[in-house]
């Protein structure tokens, strides 16, 4: 899961990084930069932090 | 009854900020052009006599004069029929001049920048317990040393390699080999491949001294922002090798991208979005990538025992000394003035005057982001909370530091304002949804606020600094999405994604392998008792009796 999430979160980057090169118009690479950056919060906070709070020392 | 007075109160002080300025651009008088200057009129110049001289200069009128011209073909007993003062000397030693003020200026700033590590370390150990003051300490302590040492070896080339020119301090033309890749159709410039020991390649240069210790110790900010939210449960062998990967590779990275020629500063020059990714003094390549990379370690270490309950219910760890904290929160806040002025790398020509706008702006900023923490949570929880007004002037001063050599004051406030209750907003959702435990707030401070920053140039940058005429190679100022410019809001938000998507995962793989190598978190017993006498071997109070009062201490 967490190595999942790493994957999500890099894609994020990936996402806002080929905005740059599949379009010229600026609000395209608005929306592109922005959804990238949603998808990597989602891999960080939704994926990576959800994994290893299931293994949480609180929980023990 | 008091709340709503309070509330007012705020929205009074916001709306005496609302009006800004906008002065008329005034063009300077033509000044009637004077006779040309020649070598003749310079030799007319006299020098104080030398028995005038020898009486003292109470006044300074005698000191600097035309004698402390160097000439470079004096006129001597032996040489009679040399050039003697000529206009060539004179603007050597006026370049001379201005090349030392941006060397003085850039130096000073950066030994104040230096010691904002004394006080982040003390603004962690007030906020940790003092059963582990000591390990507190040492880890931010060593992280000056560790960082400067993987820096000078490794980090400095990385970053700035390839700046290919800084002006202010004299063009540095050793540092001009940056490897890029295509991708596009553009360049990408990935890092530099100058430096290496400070002698590689002709790097043994005056200017890239003063280039290093300036970038240096914005690098061990970075770094010394991770140790709070590790703190009292990081292994101190772990810290020492996590930290020199981040002054070596992780950050050095990243900064070259920003600022030592790489591919977000080209995001202007190569897709036409604004300046190319703007970031004055570090809001993103200091302050975010110590956030996200806090946030990363936070992950991994896991929370401290007794912070949360079997439900998930978070308990409140109270620092142990209060006063410390503040006391530190004023030392980073003098230092600041270093951190962010002092990054125009200089303090005469190439529109380096704006320091006073710099300065100021640094100043109301922090302010403004004390003054919303504290009424934030006076307004919420009824009191105002020392600790997190202290974070809320950090967090003002964070969130300021990549706008502020493109912003006027009345935005600084703004800027300052929204970050100070995002430093609050922000503590709490990592501490109760997310469940990260981040003793000190790092990943609020710097992470958030960092990225705030830099998204608030592309917002509020008004288009009037420009600093030698252009910006990241474009000519022009830089303008935010209020004043016209939605493609610099892009290159902001490419910066984010990067922080985010990209510094996060390399930071996260790293200290994994860490993990895997040699561990990250002590052992239960340890952290029961306090990390310093297992982990340092000595008490940090030795002469206090120390007592458990709250849940795991």
């Amino acid at each position: 899961m967490a190595g999942i999430g790493l994957v999500v979160t890099l894609l994020g980057f990936v996402i806002a990084l080929m905005g740059l090169g599949m379009t010229s118009s600026v609000n395209m690479r608005m929306i592109m930069a922005l959804v990238g950056i949603a998808v990597s919060f989602f891999g960080i906070f939704g994926m990576i932090n959800t994994a290893y709070n299931r293994n949480a020392i609180w929980r023990k | 009854m008091k709340r709503l007075t309070l509330l007012t109160t705020t929205l009074l002080l916001l709306a005496s900020f609302g009006s800004a300025q906008t002065p008329p651009a005034a063009a300077p008088a033509a000044a009637p052009s004077p006779n040309p200057i020649t070598d003749a009129d310079l030799k007319a110049v006299e020098a104080p006599k030398a028995e005038v001289r020898a009486k003292g200069d109470p006044d300074g009128a005698l000191t600097g004069t035309v004698a402390d011209v160097a000439v470079a073909d004096p006129i001597t007993d032996k040489t009679p029929k040399a050039k003697g003062l000529t206009i060539a000397d004179v603007v050597n030693q006026v370049g001379q001049n201005k090349i030392a003020i941006n060397f003085t200026w850039t130096l000073i700033c950066g030994f104040l920048v230096m010691f904002m590590q004394a006080g982040f370390a003390i603004v962690e150990t007030g906020l940790c317990r003092a059963k582990n003051a000591n390990h507190t300490m040492m880890m931010n302590f060593m992280v000056y040393g560790t960082g400067l040492f993987a820096y000078w070896l490794i980090g400095f080339t990385i970053q700035m390699g390839g700046v290919g020119g800084v002006a202010n301090l004299g063009g540095v033309p050793p540092l001009s080999a940056e490897y890029a890749v295509k991708l596009f159709d553009k360049p990408f410039g990935l890092f530099g491949q100058n430096g290496f020991f400070l002698t590689h390649n002709g790097t043994y240069d005056v200017g890239v001294m003063v280039v290093f210790l300036f970038q240096m110790v914005f690098m061990d900010t970075a770094l010394t922002i991770v140790t709070g939210s590790a703190a009292e449960r990081w292994k101190f062998a772990a810290f020492i090798v996590s930290s020199f990967m981040l002054g070596a590779f992780i950050y050095p990275l990243f900064a070259n991208w920003a600022w030592g020629g790489g591919w977000l500063a080209n995001l202007g020059n190569n897709f036409g979005l604004g300046k190319g990714y703007a970031d004055f003094a570090g809001s993103g390549v200091v302050h975010s990538v110590g956030g996200v990379s806090a946030l990363a370690l936070a992950i991994i270490v896991g929370p401290r025992i007794g912070k949360y309950t079997r439900q998930g219910k978070p308990n409140a760890i109270i620092g142990h000394d209060i006063v410390i904290v503040l006391t530190g929160c004023f030392i980073l806040a003098f230092g600041w003035f270093g951190f962010n002025p002092g990054s125009t790398l200089g303090a005469s020509g190439n529109g380096n005057l704006r320091i006073g706008s710099v300065a100021v702006n640094t100043m109301l900023a922090g302010m403004a982001g004390g003054f919303s923490a504290m009424f934030y949570m006076w307004i919420r929880y009824g009191k105002p909370d020392a600790s997190m007004s202290g974070n809320g002037l950090l967090a003002g001063l964070v969130a300021i530091t990549a706008p502020c050599g493109f912003v006027n004051p009345v935005a600084a406030v703004i800027i300052g304002l929204i970050g100070g209750i995002l430093v609050c907003l922000s503590v709490e959702f990592v501490d109760r949804v997310l469940k990260v435990d981040d003793p000190v707030g790092a990943i609020s401070v710097h992470g958030a606020n960092g990225l705030w920053g830099v998204i608030a140039v592309g917002l509020f940058a008004d288009g009037k600094s420009n600093y030698g005429g252009s910006w990241n190679g474009v000519a022009g100022n830089v303008t935010g999405l209020f004043y016209g410019d939605a493609s610099q809001l892009v290159a902001q938000l490419i910066g984010v994604a990067t922080l985010v998507g990209f510094v996060f995962s390399l930071v996260f793989v790293v200290n994994l392998g860490i993990e895997a190598v040699i561990g990250q978190r002590v052992s239960a017993k340890a952290e029961l008792e306090g990390l310093d006498i297992p982990e340092m071997g000595q008490l940090g109070y030795p002469e206090f009796e120390l007592k458990a009062r709250s849940a795991g201490a």
